[in-house]
């Protein structure tokens, strides 16, 4: 397995603030990696600087072989295009339906509208909510919320999903569904993943690695 | 309710900004004829001691001979006892000018010609010329004065709208920013509106001139005082075509770049 994300004495943060000091971590490419930690550890801060919304302070954080560190604005619309980014508050656009939602990283990348439309109807229909192509997301309980949005994560076949709290506030039905699409996503389409995650799931059926945050230290375990 | 609203301010503001334009410029095109009219009726009499064939005044366009031999006649048959051979006359002359002159510049043209030593006498008709010249200075300035405020105004309006449509598109820009999208597909929403609206804005506009020029008050205003309006409406089509796309098109690509991180 190759390398993916490689961390060495890193430092991010907002305005010079360092929330994360002095990290050295990999991920490798088809690796499933909980990253935990209690609340405020770091963790959404992490999975927000390997898509760039938080900057690198100090150190390098090398993303699929983008140097993150002074990275131009073109280069990391390039690196997003190749990443799933999955959230607490699912960020589905409000005003767009599941369907054209779930479509919306096909559209990006120039892919035509009727392709990106099966595509979507297919991976819906995964998703359990084929029943819910033409609903809006406020229509949507939160479970089904969250499935939407991975499946807008993996529908451009991205070399990495990252995923900040997903399964916090859903019921233990709709957990479960979830994190079965994430294994579902790494074994069917060899899709790298990282899930924020305050704790680890009790039963999980799959080999994974663990990254702990510490009062802004990162620990790798195994 | 909330989206036609929205719509709804960008047409006005447009059409505010697009109205006051039009109307400067047809004003203006309106004064400008009106003072082509008055100049036309308007020139310096001078009487000179010689003949002349040009005077080097810049601000003089062209030098008439008057001819008096009718009066000189009329005279004759009027004083028989004078021999009006005898006397050596005078030439008289009319000034054309190239622009309706101010009272100030007035003056000057006339100490100038008056400097010459031949000219005997110089006939500016000052009183009547500075109040006209006055009352289209007054017109001009207070139409321009109003033109501005409207358009001032329909800039306020933009300038709300914009703050309107950065809380309405900023979630979603930032969801597609996540995703990777290029700032053509983050602002393909509202350049949209954008172009719908500048499209509904100049046709909005357009029939409103349209109506005004077709009134019975504008024709009989203009027909009163012997304007024929010099516009090309096909010019002033496209510079309002051209203002409206790209206030509205600057508009949308301000709120685009200026989307909150």
């Amino acid at each position: 397995m190759g390398v993916l994300v490689e961390a060495s004495n890193l430092y991010v943060g907002y305005k010079k603030e360092p929330v994360i000091k002095n990290a050295n971590f990999k991920i490798y490419t088809k690796d499933f990696v909980f990253l935990t930690g209690v609340s405020g550890s770091g963790k959404t801060t992490i999975i927000k600087s390997l898509y760039g919304e938080v900057p690198v302070l100090n150190g390098s954080l090398n993303v699929g072989g983008i140097e993150l560190n002074r990275v131009k604005k073109s280069k990391l619309s390039y690196l997003r295009k190749y990443l799933g980014v999955v959230f607490q508050d699912y960020k589905l656009i409000p005003e767009w339906t599941i369907l054209k939602n779930v479509m919306l990283p096909m559209l990006i990348a120039g892919i035509d509208k009727k392709t990106a439309e099966n595509e979507a109807i297919k991976l819906l229909n995964k998703v359990k909510l084929s029943h819910k192509l033409d609903k809006y997301p406020a229509e949507l309980s939160g479970g089904e919320q969250q499935r939407a949005a991975i499946a807008r994560a993996i529908i451009h076949d991205p070399v990495m999903i990252l995923a900040d709290e997903p399964i916090s506030g859903l019921d233990e039905y709709s957990a479960n569904l979830v994190m079965e699409l994430f294994i579902m996503a790494n074994r069917e389409k060899d899709i790298t993943i990282m899930i924020a995650s305050h704790s680890l799931p009790q039963t999980f059926n799959i080999n994974y690695r663990q990254i702990h945050l510490e009062k802004g230290q990162v620990y790798e375990l195994s | 309710m909330n989206s036609l609203k929205s719509h709804a301010a960008l047409i006005l503001a447009l059409v505010s900004i697009l109205v006051s334009i039009f109307l400067f410029r047809l004003f203006n095109n309106v004064l400008q004829q009106y003072q082509q009219n008055i100049l036309n009726n308007y020139s310096i009499v001078i009487v000179s001691e010689k003949e002349l064939g040009r005077i080097d005044i810049k601000e003089i366009d062209k030098v008439e001979k008057i001819d008096i031999s009718g009066q000189i006649n009329h005279m004759k048959r009027k004083f028989k006892n004078l021999n009006l051979d005898s006397i050596k006359m005078p030439y008289f002359y009319r000034l054309r000018l190239k622009t309706l002159p101010s009272p100030n510049k007035l003056n000057e043209i006339e100490e100038t010609l008056k400097s010459y030593p031949y000219i005997k006498r110089v006939l500016t008709y000052r009183s009547s010329q500075t109040k006209i010249y006055n009352l289209l200075m007054l017109l001009k300035i207070t139409s321009n004065l109003f033109m501005v405020i409207i358009a001032v105004l329909g800039f306020l309006l933009i300038i709300k709208q914009l703050e309107v449509w950065k809380l309405q598109h900023n979630e979603r820009m930032y969801i597609m920013e996540l995703f990777g999208a290029p700032f053509w597909f983050r602002g393909a929403a509202l350049f949209k509106i954008a172009l719908i609206d500048s499209v509904i804005a100049l046709l909005l506009t357009l029939s409103l001139i349209w109506y005004v020029q077709n009134s019975i008050m504008y024709k009989t205003v203009l027909n009163d005082l012997s304007i024929t309006l010099n516009m090309n409406l096909q010019k002033e089509f496209l510079i309002l075509l051209v203002v409206s796309l790209s206030i509205s098109l600057v508009s949308s690509i301000v709120v685009v770049i200026g989307r909150n991180r």
